[in-house]
């Protein structure tokens, strides 16, 4: 007597196969040092692809795109135009001033 | 796709072949696939419980997908009416299978 195997003339648990199911590591993109936070010199304060946000003052941008600080200071987050984003790094002693 | 042949001997069903995969969906939900499990698997337990002729088995229980069996030469009449009317209702019913999902069955 056969035992009822109702998937016998289906595909196998082990015998399909799909083509897909790869995918790469997150890149851990994003914010690095908050808004107001303080950073030093060299300090990477935005990872991204493209420009999300643009370098402001003491900020430059990498050959990745990563922004970062030029010198120690704070960090603001501020609007550029109608609707784009910068960020900009301002030494302790400009910063009280702001 | 699953391909059956059926083989007649003197108008009576001797064996029939049964090979492939459905792929008719995923493992768990392939409706085709059952269907012709649930028809196959029913008439050879038929053969071998109810009418009590023992027909010869030859399958891949790994991997699914093929079973071939053979009706042994049967003596009784009576036995093989009853053997007749279980193995012909087998074809029509893979006949109707194939002809309502006939990109998944093809009957030779």
């Amino acid at each position: 007597m056969l035992n009822m195997n109702l998937q016998f003339f289906s595909h196998h648990k082990g015998g399909g196969s799909t083509a897909n199911g790869r995918d790469s590591a997150g890149r851990r993109l994003g914010t690095k040092a908050a808004d107001g936070s303080t950073v030093t010199s060299g300090s990477i304060i935005y990872r991204q692809r493209g420009t999300h946000i643009y370098p402001g003052k003491n900020v430059k941008r990498a050959s990745d795109d990563t922004l970062f600080a030029l010198v120690d200071g704070v960090v603001r987050f501020e609007r550029m135009g109608r609707s784009k984003r910068q960020v900009s790094v301002y030494p302790e002693s400009e910063a009280v001033a702001k | 796709m699953i391909k059956a042949k059926i083989i007649r001997n003197n108008n009576n069903i001797v064996k029939f072949e049964i090979r492939g995969h459905a792929d008719a969906g995923e493992y768990g939900s392939d409706i085709v696939c059952s269907a012709v499990s649930a028809l196959t698997i029913s008439i050879v337990n038929g053969l071998d419980l109810v009418v009590n002729v023992h027909p010869k088995v030859t399958s891949d229980d790994l991997n699914g997908g093929l079973m071939i069996v053979e009706i042994p030469a049967i003596v009784d009449h009576d036995k093989q009416i009853m053997a007749n009317a279980l193995l012909d209702t087998f074809e029509n019913g893979l006949k109707d299978i194939s002809h309502n999902y006939s990109d998944y069955v093809k009957l030779q």
